[in-house]
This record gives C-alpha cells, sequence and structure tokens, in this order.
C-alpha cells in the first residue's frame, strides 16, 4: 500500500506542475468568481441560475481536468522511460496503475475542492446563504467528484492500450454517452414501436456502459423546494455503483497492462 | 492464461454483475424518481431531438441561460419568440416554477390583438402548463395557486375549477397565509356562501393561533384582515337574505332585503358592421352604477370546445404553443355608463387571431353577478337572485345561477361585408332595442350616479323594454336606417 501511495503522491505532485491543466483550473475559478454578476433575473431566478452556472463551470472544468489529467498518466511515463526505473524497483505493474489512478483522483479532488470552496464563497457572499443551504450545495459536488474518478478510472483503463489522442476521444466520447444513457434508455424501454431485439440490445448498451447521469444530482439542489427522501441512501447506492465499476475497470486495465509492452 | 489471471478475470465478471444489478434495480429507479425530469403529460417529456441537450447533464444550465434570453425578448415585446423557449425550458428543468408561472401567466394574457384584447385561445394551453407545472413541482403550492388563478382571474367564470385549484395549493404547507384568503372568495363566486364563511372561520382560527405564538405587526394584521373578511361576510349573508333562503320559510320573500324585489336590468344590444371586420356594439343595460362589464363572444358557430359565452378552457391535453389559426374566438368587456354601452371594435388588424374562415358565427352577450364587485353583488345578490331581466334572463346556462345570456348569430358575409351585405350596412339587433336619444352618448362626461336600492329604475327612466320574453330573445336582422 505504501508502494501505491508513494506513486499516488508523486503523481499528484507532477499534476500540480503541468502547466495545461492550471491553465483549466485558473480559467474555471476566473468563470466562477463572475458568474454573481451575470444574473438579471427575479430572486429566485437568479438564486437558481447561479447555482446552476456554478455546477456548470465546476463540472465542465472537472472534466477537462480529469480526462487531461489521466490521459498522460501511464503514457508519459512510458514516453520517458521513467517507468523502467519505477518497475525496476520492487514494483508491481497493477501497483503502479493502482497507484497512477489514485494520483490522478486525489489531483483531481484537490483542484476541485479548491474550486468548490471558491463558489460557496461566492454564493455566499452574493446570495447570504445560511450554512444549511451551504452544506446542501456542497452535496453536488461531491458527487462530481465520484463521478469524475469513474471518468478517470475510464480514462486510465484505455490509456493501457491505446494512445493519448485516440483515449482522449474515447474518454470524451464515453463521458457523453453516459450522461444521456437515461434518456437513451427511457426512449428504448418507453417507445412501443421500437422492436423487441433492438430495446433489449439497448438495455445491454445502457446496462453496461458507465451511468455519468447519475451523478447529476443537481437538479432538487439548484430547487431547494423540491423535497428528496433521504438523499443520502442514493448518494451511498451511487458511489457503491461508481466503486464497483471503478474496481472492474481497474482490474481490466491491471490485465492489459500486466501483458503489454513497455 | 495463469490461475491469477482467472481469478481477475472472474472477479471483472463478478462486478460487472453487481454493478448491472445495482445499477437497474436499485439506481435506476430511484434516480428516474428524484432526480430526472420526469414525463406526467403527453409532451412533458423531453423530446428525442433534445435528448443531447443534456450532454455533461447541464440540463438546468441551459435552463438558466434560455430564460436569460428569454427576459431579453420580453423587454424587447418580442413575446411570439418567449414561448418556444418557455416550452424548452419547463423540458430541460421541470423544477423551474418561475418559468411555468411566468410562462402561464405570458400564454393567458400578453397575446393580445390591436385593441388590448388577449387571444383566448391560448387559455386551455395556459391550463395545460399550469397542469404540468403542479404534477412536476407537487411539494409546493405554486402552481397549484397559479393554474387555480388563472380560472379565477382571466376565465373568471368557472369558479368551482378554481376552488379545486386553490383547495390544493392550500393543501401544501408552503403556501403564503395571505394566499389562503382568495379561496373564501372562490367559494363566493361558486354561490358555496356557507364553505366561505367556515373557510374564514378556519383562517381566523389559524391565525390567532401564529398570533398567540408570534406577536408581530404582520400576524396582527393578518387576523384583523380576516376578521374583517368575517364580518363582512356575515353582514352580506343577511342583507343579501342569504339567512332567510336558507330557512326556506317564506321569510325571504316577504322580507326587505337588498336582494329583494329583483332588479330588471332591461338588457338590449345592436350590432352594425361599420366596415368589414369592423363592428359597433351599442345597447342598454338599466343598472346606474357605472362600471358595469357585459362579456361579449364573438366566435365560429361549430367551434369545437365552444359553450355559452366561453369554451370549454381545460379541453387541451399539451401544451401546443401554437393555437389553431383557423378558428375565431373573440372575447370582450362592454363598458357601461350611462345606462348604455357602445364600443368600436375593430377586428381587420389581427386576421392571425380573428381568421373569420367560418361561415357562421355566434354573438353572445352575459352577465354574470358572481363575476360583479361587492356593491353590484348587495344588489344582485350571488347568484343573481336580485336581477332579471324580462328578455335574456337565463337560468339554465350555468346551473344554480341566474344571468343575463343573449344569443344572436352573424354569418361571414356580414362581418367581411361581402355578397348582398357589400353595400348595405348589416344590422342585428335585439327587438328590445332603444337607440340613444340625440346628443346622449355614453362616452358623455356627465355620469349620473344614483344608488341603486332607493328605486334606481325609477329615477334614471324605467327600462328599455319592447321584447317577447324568453331566453334567446326577440332578434330582429335588417339593414340600418339612414
Amino acid at each position: 500500500m505504501r508502494v501505491i501511495l508513494s506513486i499516488a503522491a508523486t503523481s499528484v505532485g507532477e499534476a500540480i506542475r503541468r502547466r495545461v491543466l492550471l491553465v483549466i483550473l485558473l480559467a474555471g475559478l476566473l468563470l466562477l468568481s463572475i458568474l454573481p454578476g451575470l444574473s438579471v433575473l427575479s430572486a429566485r431566478g437568479e438564486a437558481a441560475n447561479l447555482v446552476s452556472t456554478m455546477y456548470f463551470v465546476l463540472q465542465g472544468t472537472s472534466v477537462l481536468i480529469a480526462i487531461v489529467l489521466a490521459v498522460y498518466m501511464i503514457p508519459n511515463e512510458i514516453e520517458r522511460r521513467t517507468i523502467y526505473v519505477i518497475l525496476s524497483k520492487p514494483v508491481t505493474r497493477w501497483q503502479f496503475l493502482l497507484g497512477k489512478y489514485l494520483g490522478a483522483v486525489f489531483a483531481v479532488g484537490l483542484m476541485m475542492g479548491l474550486m468548490t470552496i471558491v463558489a460557496l464563497v461566492l454564493f455566499w457572499i452574493s446570495q447570504r446563504p445560511d450554512a444549511g443551504r451551504l452544506a446542501q450545495l456542497a452535496q453536488g459536488p461531491f458527487m462530481f467528484f465520484v463521478q469524475m474518478c469513474l471518468l478517470a478510472a475510464v480514462t486510465i483503463f484505455f490509456s493501457t492500450f491505446v494512445s493519448p489522442l485516440v483515449n482522449f476521444f474515447l474518454s470524451v466520447g464515453m463521458y457523453l454517452m453516459g450522461t444521456t444513457l437515461n434518456s437513451l434508455y427511457d426512449s428504448f424501454v418507453k417507445n412501443p414501436d421500437v422492436n423487441p431485439l433492438v430495446r433489449l440490445a439497448g438495455q445491454a448498451v445502457t446496462t453496461v456502459l458507465p451511468n455519468f447521469s447519475y451523478y447529476n444530482v443537481s437538479n432538487p439542489l439548484i430547487h431547494p423546494e423540491v423535497e428528496i427522501q433521504n438523499p443520502l441512501t442514493y448518494y451511498v447506492n451511487v458511489t457503491g455503483y461508481g466503486v464497483i465499476y471503478i474496481m472492474g475497470l481497474l482490474i481490466a486495465g491491471i490485465l492489459i497492462f500486466d501483458r503489454r509492452e513497455v | 492464461m495463469g490461475v491469477a489471471m482467472k481469478k481477475l478475470v472472474v472477479w471483472i465478471a463478478v462486478l460487472a454483475i453487481v454493478q448491472g444489478a445495482l445499477s437497474n434495480i436499485v439506481v435506476r429507479p430511484r434516480y428516474a424518481r428524484d432526480f430526472a425530469p420526469k414525463s406526467t403529460r403527453e409532451g412533458g417529456q423531453l423530446p428525442s431531438e433534445l435528448i443531447f441537450l443534456q450532454f455533461f447533464g447541464f440540463r438546468e444550465f441551459l435552463a438558466g441561460m434560455l430564460w436569460v434570453r428569454a427576459d431579453e425578448f420580453f423587454e424587447r415585446g418580442n413575446y411570439d419568440a418567449i414561448l418556444p423557449i418557455i416550452r424548452l425550458v419547463t423540458w430541460l428543468d421541470p423544477h423551474y416554477i418561475d418559468v411555468y408561472a411566468t410562462g402561464m401567466w405570458h400564454l393567458g394574457y400578453n397575446f393580445t390583438d390591436e385593441e388590448s384584447r388577449s387571444d383566448r385561445r391560448y387559455i386551455p394551453f395556459a391550463l395545460a402548463l399550469g397542469e404540468e407545472g403542479a404534477a412536476n413541482n407537487p411539494t409546493t403550492y405554486e402552481m397549484f395557486f397559479e393554474t387555480g388563478w388563472m380560472w379565477f382571474h382571466k376565465i373568471d367564470d368557472d369558479y368551482h375549477k378554481a376552488i379545486e385549484w386553490f383547495l390544493r395549493a392550500n393543501e401544501r404547507p408552503d403556501i403564503l397565509p395571505a394566499r389562503r384568503n382568495l379561496l373564501a372568495v372562490a367559494y363566493q363566486r361558486a354561490g358555496q356562501i356557507d364553505e366561505a364563511l367556515n373557510w374564514y372561520f378556519k383562517l381566523l382560527r389559524d391565525a390567532e393561533e401564529r398570533l398567540a405564538k408570534h406577536k408581530e405587526y404582520t400576524f396582527r394584521m393578518n387576523r384583523d384582515t380576516i376578521e374583517g373578511n368575517v364580518d363582512n361576510t356575515l353582514v352580506r349573508m343577511a342583507q343579501r337574505g342569504h339567512f332567510a333562503m336558507q330557512r326556506n320559510d317564506g321569510s325571504y320573500e316577504t322580507g326587505a332585503y337588498d336582494t329583494r324585489p329583483p332588479f330588471d336590468v332591461g338588457f338590449s344590444a345592436r350590432i352594425m358592421v361599420e366596415e368589414p371586420l369592423v363592428i359597433r356594439v351599442e345597447g342598454t343595460w338599466n343598472v346606474l352604477p357605472v362600471g358595469t362589464r357585459i362579456r361579449m363572444v364573438l366566435r365560429d358557430a361549430d367551434y369545437e370546445f365552444g359553450v355559452p359565452a366561453g369554451m370549454v378552457w381545460d379541453h387541451a391535453k399539451d401544451v401546443n404553443l401554437d393555437p389553431p389559426t383557423d378558428l375565431t374566438f373573440m372575447q370582450d368587456s362592454l363598458y357601461v355608463k350611462n345606462r348604455r354601452f357602445s364600443r368600436r371594435i375593430d377586428l381587420s388588424k389581427d386576421p392571425t387571431m380573428y381568421p373569420f374562415s367560418k361561415k357562421t358565427y355566434i354573438l353572445e352577450f352575459y352577465y354574470n353577478p358572481r363575476s360583479a364587485p361587492a356593491h353590484m353583488q348587495d344588489k344582485f345578490g350571488w347568484s343573481g337572485e336580485g336581477m332579471t331581466d324580462r328578455n335574456f334572463l337565463d337560468t339554465k346556462i350555468r346551473e344554480g345561477q341566474r344571468v343575463m345570456y343573449c344569443k344572436l348569430e352573424m354569418t361571414q358575409d356580414q362581418i367581411l361585408r361581402r355578397g348582398e351585405w357589400f353595400d348595405r350596412t348589416p344590422v342585428i339587433k335585439t327587438t328590445n332595442f332603444v337607440p340613444p336619444r340625440a346628443g346622449a352618448s355614453p362616452e358623455g362626461e356627465v355620469i349620473i350616479v344614483p344608488g341603486l336600492r332607493a328605486g334606481a329604475a325609477k329615477e334614471g327612466g324605467p327600462a328599455p323594454t319592447g321584447g317577447q320574453g324568453g331566453n334567446g330573445g326577440p332578434i330582429a336582422t335588417g339593414v340600418a336606417n339612414p
């Protein structure tokens, strides 16, 4: 475990030093900081718009950070040949891959944490909500973080067998697919005109692919008058779903990476 | 493949099965229930071509940005551009209550012709939008109240529907105390006076409880207002003979109640088509206080959802932003002053709103005391028991009410001044219509204001007569005298 954590810590340090990630982060922070000035609607509409735009910036920036970060995690080591140095020590390939993944997750978490704090402070300055509302708003970024962990796992998995450029588009594609899965599922299940075989295939695809839309829980957070019964149970379930999916992806990644020539 | 590898493959298979089960059995139903936009009515679901707007789950952000854009359109008066945005926003974010409420109001009130008459063809869709908004936001009172308000204020005729929605709004704990009062008014306008009083008493009890807990000015004001409403209602119930009628012992018929004897409103009307699609409506209303508004409806004779002096307002099953462009439904209010009304109505400037594509039309005049202000109801009663009209009193078109209703017919040729009416002025009138004296004009500056109770008919002269009695009344069609 110490080895994995050590690789993770090194990866976090590398991530923080990467200019492209810092530029994305800075752009996100800048966008967040101008949001309170954009509102022109009624008081309630203004608050709803502020929160939805805040989440948009936070989630959009996080997606970019997670993919750009994870896409280069392993290829960079291979390209710079530092992987030989690492693997020549008593470090197995699975430990290396797991360490890299955890490093990506920690780095994404760090950057998301920073953006969340800035967003909440700005929201507090412009709307003066109570602590309960702030805590409620923080639930959104937490679920986005789990979503980013899943996305990072997808990207790391792909990075074990495809080039960074292909991986980038594959990961973005998977994310886009994953965020529309529920609507696709609905259109398959509820449409009586769909051929049963096609419906079955659709159900299979929507079951196998990672469902990123489960983590878009922002609607009731944007509209606090919407009452959700026991949201914590849902958060636990969907986090469990993410963890299981991530474990599957990492194991599959280990299997592929273990057989790969580096 | 080594044993370890095989174990890993087995692990992947197990995890895949677990995640599939978790996803389909546990997470997806809960997500669909609490977090996904729901389809509660036909048309409430995000259309398939818009599914991709959900990319990244940014539905709410897109909805917010679109709503900001709609605000800009509104500022510029570009109302037509707002409608598709409203529909899109409510699809993307069905919990955006402001959009539902504003959308309803916009559909119901803002689409008007050149003379500020709203396009009533939109109202069924406004109600459908309200219903969808209420179904998507069942935990808050707002859309229930807004839909009730549309029935109460805009439709202003079927108060039972308003009560239905206000009751549902009152079931929600977040309803504002001041908004609860409106249910009592709706009860009164629906003729359910005892229910109105009971509701006021309930509100009074609640207000007193609140005041006992919080000695604040607002709560005291609220309590005092309700108390005043209770007093007013009781006085009106007594003066309008409500208690006497309930006793049903003949005391109402012999008592000196404000609603006794019924007052003859002496309605008569004449419609002249002065130019193609320009009509002048004038007539009499033998009630002296200024400000009566007689409802006038001009619609296709075969209007699918038409009912006397209105339509089945909640017939729309879907929110359709394009009203039927081949149908005509015009509703206006005729303002009465000095016991006469005269109004020139120009329908030529809004061909999309008034296409007049059918052969025959119905012209209806309607007065319902339930929509009248309190000082008129003091004489006419809540349900018209203090009102009569020797020609046009109707007790059938509105159950349990005595209303004035007059129905005339016109043809497309008459309205468009075509065919035989090309060089003649079509005139349609009730036979009791008495032309105004020379020089007397309802648009004059002098207003005669005696009270209703002091023998108003005597002071103002006898009610115009000449009819033969019965609903539907005597009607004459002819050519204007030179």
